[in-house]
């Protein structure tokens, strides 16, 4: 038998073949799917989901910040249920428990068209999050760029979330520049990161904060140059190995954290820290420099520190710039 | 009237008896696990109706949402529980009976804290932050290394039960404090996983847990009313054991071995749930007074209403947070603790 050549295709064949061949040019947006790499393997997702989830609050942040209005998101860890830096841009939304534990039937019957986790908040939940919906999960919640460019990639908006890297990295320079005029021989400066918790103290060596500074700059101590998130002081006698030439430090706002930084402060070892000797200590927003995790967190932290410094911040804001 | 039936194998090495009050008590409190069980699938944050259950049953409803949330999220959820709270409850009381110490129950001699530390060891050294399937093994084996310790430490004088329950507690003490180490050891996002499932929690069950916990369950339980005669004549006391003809030492080893396995199996899945091997067998005993093969079957049954109820309790009263079962089980647990050495001290004068 011969093949049918388009030459003999009687115009009734060519009439009920034209919807296909029209959908193959012009593919619908709804009909669109991208793959998607991520930590836990690779998913199809619509190529502009309309219903975004996050289950993260470094995905809720970059959300917001690529113009997205999640559908649901997780708790925040304090300022609950929605940090103040991001309540004006998530209104009513849904909430879905915490981020170690979101609720599963609400996220199914929410009807997400894209679900964004990270690999260790959801990587139990993500063989059923994957029944529910479309779920990109990101490797490391402390790394806010990967998280941008995951969460960009994964809700079709690659270009603006380049823009904003692009943004982020013009910014980056001109602090470098201002800074460096400004301490002149004290540059670069060594900085130490602590955060004071109800029965302990923390010295973080990497982690969302500690990767911004290092970007800026700034130098750890020999003793934290270390692979590793940080370390858990439980004793007063370690105090001296939290020293640096200024000491930024974070806590929340209870009673138990206020009794634990008091005590700290307090020790003759903590007064004959460098930092503490020349009144380089100076304590940090919290939700900003721990907790957002996300592009817009990183350039509220970025604010504080052109404050910190005295420099003028004259570049746009971030919600501005793209 | 109470009755007596008699259920024995031709060589008697298989005898059961059961009183009406105990039939008729096991019966009810089935169908109390059964109820309790329909209930836990009809509530949940999404709004279902109890006849969404039934026509999804029967298929005369399509919604795959639906159908996602029955079938994925809230049926292996409670079939867990249901397992786990069996467990727990016919672990504790083997224990009780072969100790003959109310008080003994997994989570007091040490087993269930051998299983926990072994747990978070086996978090901490992959440095997980979910559930790596290395925790089953290293529970189960946990459980088991606290009962070889035991034995071995009580060995030389014979399994003596008031010394294993005093060095299962040091043992216990010991596994906490080590347990600690390794969370203060570990990174936050291990540390919270580790915080979770310390208390013990059934969210987010999937079903191929359900398939692996099902036939260890199943199993350890059958051996254990196959030879629930001599924990009766155990509870006795071992002299008047011996003189029935019960190898005492065999029998106590095959008893804490089926115990361990219930023990480490249960918290391997569900975490460390405390307490409910200690109160399960005592409200089965406040029911009716039976042989162990009978109060096997009532502790199992009260164990699971227990898991079940904690777990309705924890996931739909404060959502959309989902509460780990086990605050619940010890809220309850801790005053009955109380209770019950008040009555005991009582009793004793």
């Amino acid at each position: 038998m011969a093949h049918p050549s388009l030459t003999d295709l009687s115009p009734a064949r060519f009439l009920a073949a034209l919807p296909l061949l029209l959908l193959c040019l012009f593919p619908p947006a709804a009909l669109a799917s991208t793959a998607v790499s991520h930590a836990l393997g690779t998913t199809e997702v619509p190529a502009s989901p309309e219903r975004v989830m996050s289950l993260f609050q470094g995905a809720t942040d970059s959300a917001v910040a690529l113009g997205i209005k999640p559908v649901g998101i997780v708790e925040s860890w304090i300022e609950k249920p929605v940090y103040r830096y991001l309540r004006s841009s998530l209104q009513e939304v849904p909430l879905l428990g915490l981020e170690t534990q979101p609720d599963l039937e609400r996220i199914a019957w929410l009807h997400p068209d894209l679900i964004l986790g990270a690999q260790n908040r959801h990587q139990d939940i993500y063989p059923l999050l994957q029944r529910i919906a479309p779920t990109v999960i990101a490797e490391d919640v402390y790394d806010f760029k990967a998280v941008l460019r995951t969460v960009a990639l994964a809700t079709g908006k690659t270009e603006k979330g380049q823009c904003l890297l692009n943004h982020w990295r013009n910014r980056v320079t001109d602090f470098r520049e201002r800074i460096a005029r400004k301490l002149g021989g004290r540059w670069p400066q060594t900085v130490a990161i602590l955060s004071f918790r109800a029965n302990h103290a923390r010295i973080y060596y990497g982690g969302f904060a500690r990767t911004i500074l290092d970007e800026l700059g700034f130098q750890s101590p020999e003793a934290h140059r270390q692979d590793t998130w940080g370390i858990k002081l439980t004793s007063q006698e370690s105090i001296p190995t939290m020293d640096a030439q200024a000491i930024f430090y974070f806590m929340q706002d209870e009673p138990a954290v206020k009794r634990t930084f008091d005590d700290w402060t307090a020790h003759p070892l903590w007064q004959n820290l460098e930092a503490a000797r020349n009144g380089q200590v100076y304590r940090v927003d919290v939700v900003a420099w721990n907790m957002g995790a996300g592009i817009l967190a990183a350039n509220h932290m970025l604010d504080d520190l052109y404050r910190h410094y005295g420099l003028s911040n004259t570049l746009p804001e971030v919600q501005d710039a793209c | 009237m109470n009755r007596q039936w008699v259920v024995r194998s031709q060589s008697d090495r298989f005898s059961v008896r059961a009183s009406t009050r105990l039939l008729a008590t096991g019966t009810g409190l089935s169908l109390l696990l059964l109820a309790s069980a329909l209930f836990s699938l009809s509530v949940g944050s999404y709004p279902t109706q109890p006849g969404d259950l039934l026509h999804l049953v029967l298929g005369t409803i399509d919604d795959p949402g639906l159908g996602l949330i029955f079938h994925e999220i809230r049926l292996p959820r409670v079939l867990m529980g249901i397992l786990v709270g069996a467990s727990l409850g016919v672990a504790g009381l083997v224990l009780q009976g072969m100790v003959g110490n109310p008080l003994a129950s997994p989570d007091v001699i040490g087993i269930s804290h051998g299983a926990a530390a072994a747990a978070v060891l086996a978090l901490w050294l992959t440095g997980s932050a979910g559930n790596t399937p290395w925790m089953v093994p290293a529970a189960m084996a946990g459980a088991l290394l606290v009962a070889v310790a035991l034995v071995a430490l009580v060995w030389r004088v014979g399994i003596r039960p008031a010394r294993l329950v005093l060095i299962g507690i040091g043992l216990a003490a010991g596994l906490s404090a080590l347990t600690t180490l390794l969370l203060v050891l570990s990174p936050d996002a291990t540390a919270m996983t580790a915080y979770v499932w310390l208390t013990g929690s059934l969210y987010a069950t999937r079903w191929n847990e359900v398939w692996q916990l099902a036939p260890i369950t199943i199993g350890a339980v059958a051996v254990i009313l196959l030879n629930a005669r001599h924990l009766d004549l155990h509870s006795l006391g071992a002299d008047m054991a011996q003189g029935l003809g019960s190898r005492i030492t065999r029998m106590r080893l095959l008893f804490l071995l089926a115990a361990v396995t219930l023990t480490g199996s249960a918290v391997a899945y569900a975490g460390a749930l405390g307490f409910v091997g200690l109160i399960a067998p005592h409200l089965a005993r406040q029911l009716v007074r039976a042989g162990h093969a009978g109060m096997v079957w009532l502790s199992g049954l009260t164990g699971a209403l227990l898991l079940v109820w904690a777990d309705v309790i924890g996931r739909t009263l404060f959502l959309p947070r989902d509460m780990p079962a086990g605050i619940f089980i010890a809220g309850l647990g801790a005053p009955f603790l109380l209770y019950l050495l008040y009555r005991l001290k009582k009793r004793t004068g």
